[in-house]
This record gives structure tokens, sequence and C-alpha cells, in this order.
């Protein structure tokens, strides 16, 4: 299917600082205990007090972000509202489980049992921006946010106007699924610098993390620095399959591996998907540079968002940060950007975005 | 024009049975699979009716052919098992195998059903090997997954959560990938099993009746919760009479929109719900008056069935086509609700009967219409309309046609 996706705005509440996207990495935000976990930002410019006070943080994080997205974009009602998440408020969910429990069933309160409701950040949106169009809630596991990306296309390849779509993923770190996830071996069982995660790779697991990320896709061009062209879901793929996945996919697209200015590479340090990242690293042109975020990021199911909002900010900035840089490549263009998202369950999302500008 | 979307297969298993004949010989005889249960194990168990599915987690297993005792398989992947092993009873499994394809599942607790009970062991540093097997169980798109694999699949697949219209979006997924030339078939719907999360939340906000549910009554109390599953196999008019598929129904019309109003309760003037009829009816090129039935949504709660019921009256007037719904029969099954009254109103429109609305008695005082209490035999249905309306002010609506 081919359907340009025009990224207006986009926004970023994430353990960096991607809010205040002018202090990007000023300085760069690391943990020692496997989990990094998102930074505030001021959640009253979007939300009532009342509303404020009930709500978990991925709540507000996503309302926030959503909100901020689309007054970046200059749009006060969207068309539609499509958002990824893989757990949606987990702390919502916890809360009301574990009262449940403990209370044996008796004189609840439903307002965990509410906000857990995997489309409660979509309900939020549509109210605030009175948008009654589109609404949709993706929660499949990593390419829960990818998911979204294929339903925009659709929505508008349908679409006969003009239409801006806010689109967005978060996902929320708990300790509780921090721990759970630790019994199946998604983390590192021994501590580390989160900025070093990447030299890691010998050992299993990678690092947990969380965030939200939003943003405004219209089938016009207004402004954009760039623009989604493919979006690919590998399910386990093997090392070969992959490879011929993102040769197809550039054909596609009238490229080839030299046009590939930069390498978004989704890699999280886990030592079980070598047979992945290295031919994948190893494929790659004497032209491309290879840039990571998961050591910034952590991993987590929608963390592929973090990937596409630096590939957002690497068009609007037309440098890339030392910081992110695994490997300089010749090109000093940045027109053409791949981003290749690893998840912990070795699912590979492959997603082309090129330059808007003429 | 686009070429029309149409249904081929269907599978299913709820209070009322597995498969279409149980189903038929409870919907027309009036008798609900509503009642005590015997194997959620709330403290409220005693205190409410409540749609469950009249077979243990072992009973589903041996009948799957999987090993019956702690298995890994949560009930939601039991029941969403059962019913694909019933659309595929009709369907010859080299179809998903040999072209692209789409599976698209949604649910609203993931394994809550099983979760619930391991939870605390879990989080802790509890290692028991038998909750070890579920313990990655609490995500919505597990059932998914495990479904594909277990009949070797590898479908495109999404897991969609929308709350209580959650399945209904699964089918126009469907039919809009479908459209769009992305896959040349989809298996849509979605379930999802009685927990005691989701019976304590409805609880807590005051929304469950203890007995049998009244929609549409001016005396209802809430809804009875219950648990199903079921799929449908979408494809192309074309691609269904280049095999010689037996077309069950054409899906003509949908529509998704928010009610934007508030988190849960539905806008009270049923602004929202009538403008999802309306856009669904409008895809389908009907006016009001060629609906020969709605499957309403119907949940017996205060909200829904005031703003339902003005959206029915605003749309289609003071004299409505039939209308009712049929929770009575199964309970609320949140995720499944949506696919399951979409089976119940292709099989209206198929065996030309109205499906009644249970427990009925007195009309809503806010309302001129009543919903159809008995059932009239050999009506023209050539168009059918089914409402899906969830939390977070999720509202689809879904238009069937004769073929």
């Amino acid at each position: 299917m081919k359907q340009l996706l025009y990224i207006s705005a986009a926004c970023s509440i994430s353990p960096q600082h991607t809010y205040d996207a002018e202090n990007f990495l000023r300085p760069v935000v690391t943990s020692d205990s496997s989990k990094l976990y998102s930074l505030d930002a001021d959640y009253s410019k979007y939300i009532s007090p009342v509303a404020i006070r009930r709500m978990s943080r991925i709540l507000k994080q996503g309302i926030t972000a959503g909100m901020k997205c689309l007054e970046d974009a200059g749009v006060k009602t969207p068309d539609a509202i499509i958002i990824g998440t893989a757990r949606g408020s987990v702390t919502d969910m916890e809360n009301f489980l574990k009262d449940m429990i403990n209370m044996q069933e008796e004189a609840l309160t439903p307002t965990g049992f509410i906000q857990s409701t995997y489309n409660s950040v979509n309900g939020w949106l549509a109210m605030l921006t009175k948008c009654t169009g589109y609404n949709q809630t993706f929660v499949h596991r990593g390419f829960s946010l990818e998911l979204c990306l294929l339903d925009v296309q659709l929505l508008l390849a349908e679409a006969t106007e003009t239409k801006h779509i806010l689109a967005g993923g978060f996902d929320e770190l708990t300790e509780e699924y921090f721990t759970i996830r630790n019994k199946i071996g998604h983390y590192k069982d021994h501590p580390l610098d989160s900025f070093s995660l990447l030299s890691h790779y010998h050992t299993p697991g990678s690092i947990a993390g969380e965030g939200a990320h939003f943003f405004t896709l219209s089938n016009e061009n207004k402004n954009a620095a760039c623009a989604i062209y493919s979006v690919k879901m590998l399910q386990t793929p093997g090392s070969e399959e992959l490879q011929s996945s993102i040769q197809g996919l550039l054909s596609e697209n009238g490229l080839t591996n030299e046009d590939i200015d930069i390498l978004v590479c989704g890699m999280n340090g886990d030592s079980r998907n070598h047979f992945l990242i290295d031919p994948l690293i190893a494929g790659c042109s004497g032209n491309t540079t290879i840039v990571t975020f998961k050591q910034l990021s952590g991993e987590y199911d929608t963390a592929s968002g973090f990937g596409l909002w630096l590939t957002n900010y690497l068009f609007t900035h037309r440098q890339v940060p030392a910081e992110l840089i695994y490997k300089q490549g010749a090109s000093d263009k940045i027109k053409n950007i791949l981003i290749c998202n690893v998840t912990i369950a070795n699912c590979v999302a492959v997603i082309l975005v090129k330059s808007a500008r003429p | 024009m686009a070429e029309r979307i149409v249904v081929t297969a269907i599978g299913i298993i709820s209070a009322l049975g597995t498969g279409k004949d149980a189903h038929l010989g409870k919907l027309r005889s009036s008798q609900s699979g509503v009642g005590r249960v015997a194997y959620l194990r709330s403290k409220h168990a005693d205190d409410f009716v409540l749609g469950e599915v009249k077979m243990s987690n072992d009973e589903l297993a041996k009948k799957l052919g999987l090993p019956t005792g702690d298995n890994g398989y949560t009930r939601t992947t039991l029941l969403l098992l059962a019913a694909m092993d019933d659309l595929l009873q009709n369907t010859d499994i080299a179809l998903l195998r040999n072209e692209p394809f789409a599976f698209i599942n949604a649910n609203t607790v993931g394994g809550m059903s099983k979760m619930e009970d391991i939870y605390m062991d879990v989080i802790t540093s509890g290692t028991d090997e038998n909750n070890n097997k579920y313990i990655n169980t609490l995500d919505c798109a597990e059932s998914t997954e495990n479904v594909a694999s277990h009949y070797g699949l590898k479908p495109l697949m999404a897991t969609i959560s929308t709350a209580c219209s959650s399945s209904s979006n699964s089918l126009l997924l469907g039919a809009r990938m479908i459209k769009q030339g992305l896959v040349k078939r989809a298996v849509c719907g979605g379930g999802d099993a009685l927990s005691r999360f989701t019976l304590n939340g409805f609880y807590s906000l005051k929304n469950v009746d203890k007995n049998p549910c009244k929609p549409f009554d001016q005396n209802r109390n809430g809804l009875n919760l219950g648990e199903a599953a079921g799929f449908c196999l979408l494809e192309s008019e074309s691609s269904a009479k280049a095999r010689g598929a037996k077309i069950i129904a054409v899906l003509s019309g949908y529509a998704n929109t928010n009610d934007a109003y508030h988190p849960t309760a539905p806008s009270p003037t049923g602004e929202g719900a009538a403008r999802t009829m309306q856009q669904a009816l409008a895809m389908a090129g009907l006016q009001p008056t060629d609906i020969g039935y709605i499957n309403a949504h119907g949940t017996a709660t205060q909200n829904n069935d005031l703003s339902e019921g003005l959206a029915i009256q605003t749309l289609f007037g003071k004299t409505p086509p039939y209308f009712s719904s049929t929770k009575p029969f199964t309970g609320h099954t949140l995720a499944a609700a949506g696919i399951i009254e979409a089976i119940f109103s292709m099989w209206a429109m198929e065996e030309q009967i109205v499906l009644p609305n249970l427990n009925f008695e007195t009309r809503m005082d806010e309302l001129e219409i009543s919903p159809v209490a008995t059932i009239p035999e050999h009506v023209p249905i050539q168009h059918v309309l089914s409402n899906s309306f969830g939390f977070g002010g999720s509202n689809v609506s879904l238009v069937f046609s004769k073929a």
C-alpha cells in the first residue's frame, strides 16, 4: 500500500529530555537500576486539577504528549485518534487487582478499573479535543505502534480530502511489571550504567524503559520535515528474511542500501538477537550512519515510538548528535532514514522515513 | 465502487453453546444461557447470574485436543480456540495457509481470568512452575499469538482493545485491510473469559444487576456479565465466488466514531450512537426504512439504554424496525459482544427471524418505542444493523445485507 504519512508534529515524554526537546541530551539521563522512568512534564497545562489527582502517571503522560503534539501541529480537533499500547495503564490495573485480592472483593472503588481500560487515553484525548471521528486502540505487544501507523495508512488511503490524524504509543514501567518481565528473562541479571547498554551485548536481556510518543500525521505536507513511506512488521524473522524484507522495502521505494543516510537501530543489547543485528549492521552501506536509542529509552513494547520521534528530530535539526552515533557513515545528507526496531521477542519493525523538504 | 466484503464462515462459543445449531435452538426457543456459575471462583458467584460457558477449562482443553491441567492456555485463549475450531469446521485451513490473510483478535483483559489467581505469587519471589506457565498472559495479544501458533498460521496479526466495542472494530479493520488490498482474507473477532476483575469492576461501578437483566425496560437495573468468543472469515465477494464459497452475508456498512463526552457514560441524548448508525447506513447506501432488524447494544444499564433508545428513536422514528438486545441470552460478553451479536444479526437475516429481547415488560418513560419481546416468524429482512458501544466513548455500528 502506497500512502505517505507526513509528520506535522511529534511529541515525546520519555526518560530523556524530549518533552523539552531543545534540551535533548543536555544532559543524557542515565540509570544504574536497569530501569529508566520517564521525566515528568507539566501535566496541568492540558488536564484539570480534579482529573490529575485521580490519574496514574502514564495516563497523564499519554494525554499530555497527545495534546502537545496536536498543539505543535496547529490542529485543534484531529480527524481520528489511533493509539497503541501493549499494557495500557499498568498502575491502575495493579491497584484494582491488588485491592480486589486484599479486600476480598469488597468495598472497591472503580477508578483503577475504569482507567485500566486500554482505550482510556483514547477516550480522554477525544473528549479534550472534541474529536468524534474514528478512534482505535491497538494492543499487540511490540507492534502496537506499528499497527497504528498501518491504520493511519488505511485511513488516509480511504480519504478524499486533507486529514490530520493523531497517532501514538505509550507504555508504563512499574515495579511489579519489571518483576514479571525479569522472571521471563527480559532484563539483564547484572547492574549496568544504562548508557553503556549496547556494550553489554554479550549477555541476554535488556534494560526496562517507558514512554509516550505521539505524532500528528497528515496526507498534506504542512511544514513537515519528513514523511513515513513504508511500515513493515516481521514476526520473529530469520536473518535472511529480515535482509530480503529490507531490500524489498527499499526497492519498492526506488532506493538502494547506498541511499540510506541513517539507520535508526532499535538494538536492545540482548545477546539473543545478535543473529539479526550483526548481519543488519554488516549489510549497511559505507554511506550509512548508524544511530541507536535504547540506551536512552530502555526497552518496552512501544519503544519504537522513541525511534520515530528521534527520526523526526534528526530531520528537523538536520544533524546527528555525536552521543548517539554507533558507526559514522560517509553521507552528509539527511534524506532517507530507515528505522529498524528489534523487540525483546525478536520481532522486527522496519519503517522508511524520507525528507519532506524539496 | 469498491468491492463488497462478504462473510463466508463463522465460529462461535457462548453460554448458549458452541456453533450455529446450538445457538439457534436456544435463540428460537427463548432459552437464556444466563444463570448461576459453575467455574468462576468469585466470592460473589452465588449472588449474581452470569453468562458462563458451560464447560470447564479441562473440558474445553479435551475438546480441542490439548493436555488438561496447567497447560499454559488461559480460559480466554481456550474460548478463542474453541471459536476458531468451530469456524474451521466449515473452512479449509489451507485457505489461511496459502494466501496472505490477517488475524484480528480483540479482548479487554487478556488472561486475567488466570492471572488474578496467581498474581501475588508471580510478583513476588514465587517460583511455582505451573504459575510460571501463565506469567506472560496478562496482555491482550498473548491469546492472538497463541491461537495463530496453535494452528501453525503466520498471518498479519493485530489485537484491538476498545472495551465493549472491541470485536466490532476487528471486523471493520479486516474489511478495510481487504479493500485496500493489504490481505486477501481476514479472520476477525475476539473474546473474553469471565474474571473476578471485570465482575468486581462493573460491580464497583454499580452497573450489575443481580437478577436477569432487562434491556430497554423501565425497571432495568444493570447488566449481567458473560463470556464468549467468536470469529468471522471476511473476504472480497469475487474471492468468495471464485472458490464457490457460500456467502453468509455482505458487510455493507460500518462506522467507528467517538462520543467525546465522558470516560464511561454515553452522551445522554444518544447523539453519538445516532451518528454512528447514520454513518454505517450511509456507507451501505441505505435508508433507515431498509433495516429489518436492529441488534442493539442494550446492556440494560441506565445510561446505555436511555442513550441508545433515544438514538434509535431519533434515527428511525416512532415506528422503528424490530429491535432487541440479545444480552439476556448471553450476558454482556465485553470484547466478544460485538462479534457474537454481529453473528446473531447475520443469522436473523439468514433465517428471516427476529430475536427476542428477553425479560422486557415495561416501556421506558423517556421512550415511545419498545424492543421486540416475542418472536415474529417469517419477517422479510434484507438488512440488519448491529451496535456496540464501549467505555472511552467508543461507538461502532455494522450493517449486514443479504448476498
